[in-house]
């Protein structure tokens, strides 16, 4: 059962950004959970009780209003919690407070809804999942074929959606459904709350390059979703689901370029215990390496900087989650060299131990140029949206 | 804690107005004293520069005296600020030598605690009477200081600062118009740095013929020339390699200003350049090779201002980020250039179009003050790698 919804307690959002960080260093050393079980179940419980500790006890949803259980920090201190989260290697929680479900429940949803699924949300009691992609709408996003019908008080759904992450562990989908001709286009789309263990859904796991079973194909067959799951008004999905909250995605863009760092760092202790630090041309590549991470935290660190004098974030925005794809894909290329033979080895040969992670990364990492939105859609949006060169599809 | 966790922490990363207002003013004389027809005439020159300019540069605006302390007739302005300078210098192909006497002479200078040297030339370096350069360089065209063959060699009977140079410099930036070089040379005790009168007997001085005309280097050779001491550096991390760094952020800087100016241009053909009845940046192919250009130029701007800022603040992290800055900046400013130059076609292939220039000199500064590989492996040993 969600517990009710309740003032999430103490109010840090007016903490000095030293006393703010002393009070969640405090607290992570009081309950840092440590590393979580590998066992896909034990992990699981594992991160959704630690994300109920982070809830229960305010240090969850930087960027939310405190009325719906957020800390409603402002976007200096959103970045220290970022960050300090991430020096101190704590879990990440199942829960996406920087994707697009929260905010949109909370910008466009009924005062209902939100007491309904943020709480339950926040603590992980209910997990979620994001019903786009389909297997003909990827980066046309706009062409999807989902159909919702409206039949008095429910819309009756029937279709195929693809690439959904979490779909077998989550209890609802923020759905996009086609309400008007599929020449409507973006604006023929509904936005809805759809209940995962309805009648008619069946989640079948997509096996990825990796091995693992992150993703799942969704199927609707005749499944009802109340009209009062509805988000936003009818036709209107299509900017209902595009919210993003605040600057959030730029603060926690800072905190992954921080783990960069580190992993950076792991790097050079790779190529270290190869004794391949006196090879000239492996020097080079980590210090590119070095200077790709150091450039992400740079780029995001004026980003805040830009934001916290009040400024539109600039030009330099839009090219941090492009590069940081990039990057990432780079830095386990680098690793698979460092290995050399043994990049020809599973992750889970005994011979690799732990630089099995980098083998796993080297093949996760495939998926950052892809995710949300392809590193060629990336660049077509940066092109015409900053740079204003002109478009050559129908629509934006 | 780090540069970056400071800027990340306090966003000390934006621009103020003060800084835009610098830009703007900068820009603005520029685009009137500096426009592609005068950086034209200047590249067929030996002197590569407009002694009027140069003298409007600092009577009206102070550029040269910008690092210079206020004691001394300076601005005592941040290096943030001569970074917005060069930045706009870049943009606009500027033929001065504001790189070798307002940068690289003056940080030599300034990073030697020599006050009878810093009360000669500093006033003088801030009217702009005065240009110097550092003469480093030599035939392996290398900014280590650790292959230096040019001697110093003390005056007997001399007062302990007086000293006979030997040896060839080459790259020797505005080492025509310089009235003073800062020669860097082995000494008993470490590489020194003397100050030597231009025209003194025993200095040759020739041109050479540069790739990137908009900015001249000479050959200056050294018999038994007479010099004053200006310091001793004896170590990698010294008062020279501080200076090094110095310039290499500010080049930085410039080649940021020089790459953003690329991609505007590029984009800017990009509109209105028509091919099979439709614009040319409506292509992917072409729209792809902008937002690359984008990001290399803002994270450039990053890079090269990040550096600034950390020497504005005394960070330990000065010569990791001006070394970082230098490696990073170069290789976007001639990626830009280049394909800014393949967005144009033909016309971006031609002498009267300015794409050469920009190409030209991205490939110059490249190699000046020290390669992206030489600067990488400055990184990674400063790290402790």
């Amino acid at each position: 059962m969600t517990a009710p919804v309740k003032d999430a307690g103490v109010d840090r959002s007016r903490l000095s950004e030293h006393e703010f960080a002393g009070e969640l260093k405090s607290f992570l050393g009081a309950r840092h959970p440590g590393r979580p079980p590998r066992g896909t179940a034990e992990n699981l419980a594992f991160l959704r009780a630690w994300q109920a500790t982070l809830a229960d006890e305010g240090w969850i949803a930087p960027a939310w209003p405190r009325r719906w259980g957020g800390m409603d920090l402002p976007v200096a201190l959103q970045a220290v919690y970022h960050r300090e989260m991430t020096l101190a290697r704590t879990p990440v929680p199942p829960t996406n407070f920087v994707g697009i479900v929260g905010p949109t429940i909370l910008t466009n949803g009924t005062d209902a809804q939100r007491e309904r699924y943020l709480r339950p949300m926040l603590r992980a009691d209910e997990l979620w999942c994001q019903g786009f992609s389909e297997p003909e709408a990827g980066s046309d996003l706009a062409a999807l074929r989902t159909r919702a019908v409206l039949d008095n008080e429910v819309y009756r759904i029937t279709g195929r959606k693809i690439w959904t992450s979490k779909a077998a562990i989550a209890d609802f989908m923020l759905l996009l459904a086609r309400t008007g001709s599929l020449e409507s286009r973006s604006r023929g789309i509904t936005c809805m709350i759809l209940d995962m263990n309805a009648p008619g859904v069946a989640v079948r796991p997509l096996r990825d390059i990796t091995g693992g079973r992150y993703f799942a194909e969704v199927s609707f067959d005749d499944v009802e979703v109340p009209v009062g799951n509805r988000i936003g008004d009818h036709d209107d999905g299509w900017r209902s689901a595009r919210v993003t909250l605040g600057h959030e995605r730029s603060t926690s863009l800072t905190a992954a370029a921080v783990r960069y760092q580190r992993v950076v760092r792991d790097l050079i202790e790779l190529a270290r215990a190869r004794n391949q630090l006196d090879d000239e041309v492996v020097r080079q590549e980590l210090a590119r390496l070095i200077t790709g991470a150091r450039l992400l935290e740079l780029n995001g660190a004026r980003v805040l900087a830009q934001v916290l004098h009040g400024q539109t974030p600039g030009p330099v925005s839009s090219v941090s989650r492009l590069q940081h794809g990039l990057f990432e894909q780079r830095l386990h290329e680098v690793a698979l060299d460092l290995l050399g033979a043994d990049a020809m080895l599973d992750a889970r040969d005994p011979r690799l131990a732990q630089d099995g992670k980098w083998v796993r990364g080297f093949l996760r990492t495939r998926a950052s140029t892809i995710g949300a939105g392809t590193a060629e859609m990336q660049r077509n949006t940066i092109a015409e949206k900053v740079l204003g060169l002109p478009a050559d599809r129908e629509e934006r | 804690m780090t540069a970056t966790q400071a800027l990340s922490a306090g966003g000390t990363l934006a621009f103020t107005e003060e800084h835009e207002e610098l830009r703007s003013v900068v820009r603005r004389f520029l685009a009137d004293r500096s426009p592609e027809t005068e950086v034209r005439r200047l590249m067929e020159t030996i002197e590569g520069y407009d002694p009027v300019t140069w003298t409007m540069m600092a009577e009206r605006l102070g550029l040269q005296g910008l690092l210079i302390p206020a004691e001394y007739g300076g601005a005592s302005a941040g290096f943030v600020e001569l970074q917005i300078v060069c930045d706009e210098m870049g943009r606009a192909l500027l033929c001065a030598p504001f790189l070798a006497s307002a940068v690289l002479a003056t940080s030599t200078l300034l990073a030697f605690d020599n006050p009878r040297a810093h009360e000669t030339y500093l006033p003088r370096l801030a009217d702009g009477s005065l240009i110097a350069t550092l003469a480093m360089t030599e035939a392996a065209g290398s900014w280590s200081g650790t292959d230096l063959t040019t001697c110093a060699v003390a005056v007997v009977d001399g007062d302990g600062d007086r000293f006979e140079l030997t040896g060839d410099k080459v790259f020797v930036l505005d080492g025509m118009v310089a009235q003073l070089l800062l020669v860097v040379a082995r000494t008993d005790s470490g590489l020194g740095v003397f100050a030597v009168d231009a025209d003194a007997p025993g200095v040759a001085r020739e041109p050479m013929s540069t790739l990137d005309a908009t900015r001249k280097q000479a050959r200056v050779s050294l018999q038994n020339v007479p010099g004053t001491l200006i310091g001793v550096d004896d170590t990698s991390s010294g008062p020279l390699s501080a200076a090094l760094d110095r310039g290499a952020a500010a080049l930085a800087a410039e080649q940021a200003g020089g790459a953003r100016r690329t991609l505007e241009m590029a984009v800017e053909y990009a509109k209105v350049r028509e091919q099979f009845g439709r614009p040319i940046g409506s292509y992917q192919a072409i729209k792809h090779k902008c937002a690359d250009m984008l990001l290399e130029v803002e994270s450039s701007t990053s890079a090269a201002y990040a550096a600034g800022w950390a020497i504005d603040e005394h960070s330990s992290e000065a010569g990791v980020l001006a070394s970082l800055a230098k490696a990073y900046c170069s290789e976007a400013y001639y990626h830009c250039a280049a394909e800014n130059i393949q967005i144009h076609g033909g016309i971006g292939f031609t002498w009267e179009y300015p794409a050469q220039l920009y190409f030209k000199r991205a490939r110059s500064s490249e190699a000046l003050l020290g390669s992206p590989r030489h600067h990488r492996e400055l990184l990674a040993q400063r790290l402790g790698i």
